[in-house]
């Protein structure tokens, strides 16, 4: 599974929605439900997910689902091991 | 002939009358930079379809009407379309998961709502259990398109742009809000028609709000600031509003006032300590020079943000104090009134308000007692649905009694000191800490559970959940994302808890009562007192 397919996953279990079409270029407005406070269950869900950490200051570099995938990919470059690197 | 007090009436066909047809009622501005303008003749022709689309599917005076949208042209449309045909019409937030929706739909036997497609995963699982429930309108599905869901475009395409709104009495219930009490399930807030009396006045004298204003409130429509002063204040007025569907984004916000033009604002004191976290070069990017008066609601504006709001945008900020129950502003600062940071205000023109001993009596000025109001005035509460009983405890020794501490100095002027339940007051939201624990306890692995409010920097109040886990289950990452999300689709992201502490046992006293105050002692390390009613 690439990582933009486990990030669509996790988004649509975090906000209940089996439907919802997530792409890099999503945002927070086009998902019902994500807010400021949801935000941070995305958040936590990913990083337990993805077994990554986010820097406060990184969270709010993200403008929509795209940067959240290439946050996350740097991250696991860096790990080493490329478990669920597209 | 007196004048018809209906709701729906005076937004929309009255101010036609007043010749403003042409003028314009609100600017939508969507979520992917759609803008969308709506004269007043405009609403007044869509409010009358959906009446006419209530009327075609036999709704009757008195029965219980329901939106479930986010800020969208037909939220203005339905909301008003119900109160002509003087439906009891309530709005919900749109966060709102399935348990919350189902407690407030099921307690007043709603007939009808009105939402959209995505939010039907909310509203499928539990119809069953809403025996009551007619008809469900979707804004964005064709006919026949969803089973048992009527299409709105479909309906309004066969409704006549007309209706003759029926003449209601002031006394007539309105407008339905529920609203988190510290024990039990969320209850009904009912008011009347004659509430807009008050509405417009305080819009006037408070928000300052005058005939060529823009005017922007950031509340959503699914809480009483979006109904009262984002709705009824305004348009009785016939001020053009701003409604932007999107939530908090520091740059989109200056974005609106500057290119908008917006000249009154009024907000919460989440979001301007949130703006304050911003680089004050942000700030200089935008030309606020229109915006003429900013006012704040929701939980106390603390002094910082008042310092912020001089120094940054050049403005006074005005708080205002007032809950689901009074309808309408109670106490505030407002034009000619010179701010003291931190404070209340004082009392709006006709209401009396006083800060009283238990007995009734008031205390003496610069002491602590119940926030509490002299009954009476336009916008005041005429019964929690189905709880009469509830409702009448709330008023004894002649007072409201509010549910707020307060202290009065000898200027007249009130100072917030804190709830007199366990209510928590959270980003401006109430949240009963009832309807948590509940939730928490759904989660199999949670056995016993505690909610407190605890001070926050950003949302006045964070909400602490204690719990104790069933024998063999280990706290986690998982277990704690799994216990948030919970809450947050049962109930809805702002019950969420912030913080989860993990303990044995939730302290109770001999009769069975979470114990708060010890959880809330514990929590911040102060003294626990008196313990000699813990059920050891």
């Amino acid at each position: 599974m690439s990582t933009m397919e486990k990030l669509a996953e996790i988004i649509r279990t975090v906000f209940d929605d089996d439907s919802v079409e997530i792409g890099s270029q999503t945002t927070a407005h086009d998902v019902d439900g994500w807010d400021s406070l949801s935000h941070i269950n995305l958040i936590l869900a990913l990083e337990s997910g993805f077994n990554i950490k986010f820097s406060q200051k990184e969270l709010l570099t993200f403008k929509n689902v795209g940067d959240m995938h290439d946050s996350i990919n740097a991250k696991i470059a860096l790990r080493g091991d490329g478990v669920g690197k597209a | 002939m007196s004048e018809n007090s209906n709701i729906g009436h005076l937004c929309a066909d009255k101010q036609c009358e007043a010749g403003l047809t042409e003028h314009v009622a609100f600017r939508w501005l969507g979520s992917r930079g759609e803008r969308m303008e709506c004269t007043f003749g405009n609403l007044q022709r869509e409010t009358a379809r959906f009446a006419n689309v209530l009327d075609g599917l036999g709704y009757k005076a008195g029965e219980v009407f329901f939106t479930f949208l986010p800020k969208v042209p037909e939220q203005f449309f339905a909301f008003l379309g119900s109160l002509k045909m003087r439906l009891i019409t309530g709005t919900l937030f749109s966060n709102f998961g399935g348990d919350a929706l189902l407690d407030r739909l099921g307690d007043c036997a709603a007939r009808g709502i009105i939402t959209r497609r995505s939010f039907l995963k909310k509203l499928r699982p539990i119809r069953d259990r809403l025996p009551a429930l007619r008809h469900i309108i979707a804004v964005d599905v064709e006919e026949n398109e969803e089973p048992g869901v009527l299409s709105y475009r479909s309906l309004m395409g066969k409704a006549a742009p007309s209706f003759v709104v029926p003449d209601t009495d002031p006394e007539t219930p309105s407008v339905l809000h529920y609203s988190s009490g510290s024990t039990g399930k969320p209850k009904g807030v009912l008011h009347r028609h004659r509430s807009i009396g008050h509405q417009r006045r305080t819009a006037q004298e408070v928000l300052d709000l005058r005939p060529d204003d823009i005017y922007w409130c950031t509340a959503d429509q699914g809480w009483v600031t979006g109904t009262s002063y984002g709705i009824i204040g305004p348009w009785s007025l016939g001020v053009t509003q701003i409604h932007h569907d999107g939530p908090y984004d520091a740059e989109r916000w200056m974005q609106i006032l500057s290119q908008e033009g917006v000249t009154v604002w009024y907000t919460a004191p989440t979001a301007l300590r949130m703006l304050m976290r911003e680089d004050d070069g942000l700030f200089r990017k935008f030309d606020l020079s229109k915006l003429r008066h900013v006012c704040s609601v929701g939980e106390p504006l603390n002094p910082e943000a008042i310092h912020w709001g001089r120094k940054v945008l050049g403005k006074e900020i005005h708080d205002t104090w007032w809950q689901t129950e009074t309808g309408g502003i109670m106490i505030s600062n407002r034009p000619g009134l010179p701010i003291r940071p931190g404070s209340m205000g004082k009392p709006v023109a006709g209401i009396e308000a006083a800060a009283v001993a238990s007995d009734g009596t008031p205390v003496p000025d610069g002491q602590q007692g119940n926030l509490c109001l002299r009954p009476g005035w336009d916008s005041m509460f005429i019964s929690y649905f189905n709880h009469e009983d509830v409702y009448r405890k709330k008023f004894h020794h002649g007072w409201y009694f509010t549910g707020d501490a307060a202290r009065r100095d000898k200027d007249g002027y009130f100072w917030f000191v804190g709830r007199t339940d366990d209510v928590i007051n959270t980003a401006g939201h109430l949240v009963s800490p009832f309807e948590v624990e509940s939730a928490l306890l759904e989660i199999d692995e949670i056995v016993e559970s505690g909610v407190i409010a605890a001070p926050d920097d950003i949302l006045f109040e964070k909400i602490v959940a204690f719990v104790a886990l069933a024998k063999g289950c280990q706290w986690s990452t998982a277990l704690e994302l799994k216990v948030r999300m919970h809450v947050a689709n049962r109930v809805s992201s702002i019950a969420t808890p912030q913080e989860i502490v993990v303990i044995d046992s939730i302290p109770k006293n001999k009769s069975g009562k979470i114990m708060r105050r010890l959880l809330k002692a514990r929590y911040t390390g102060t003294d626990p007192g008196d313990l000699s009613t813990l059920d050891a």
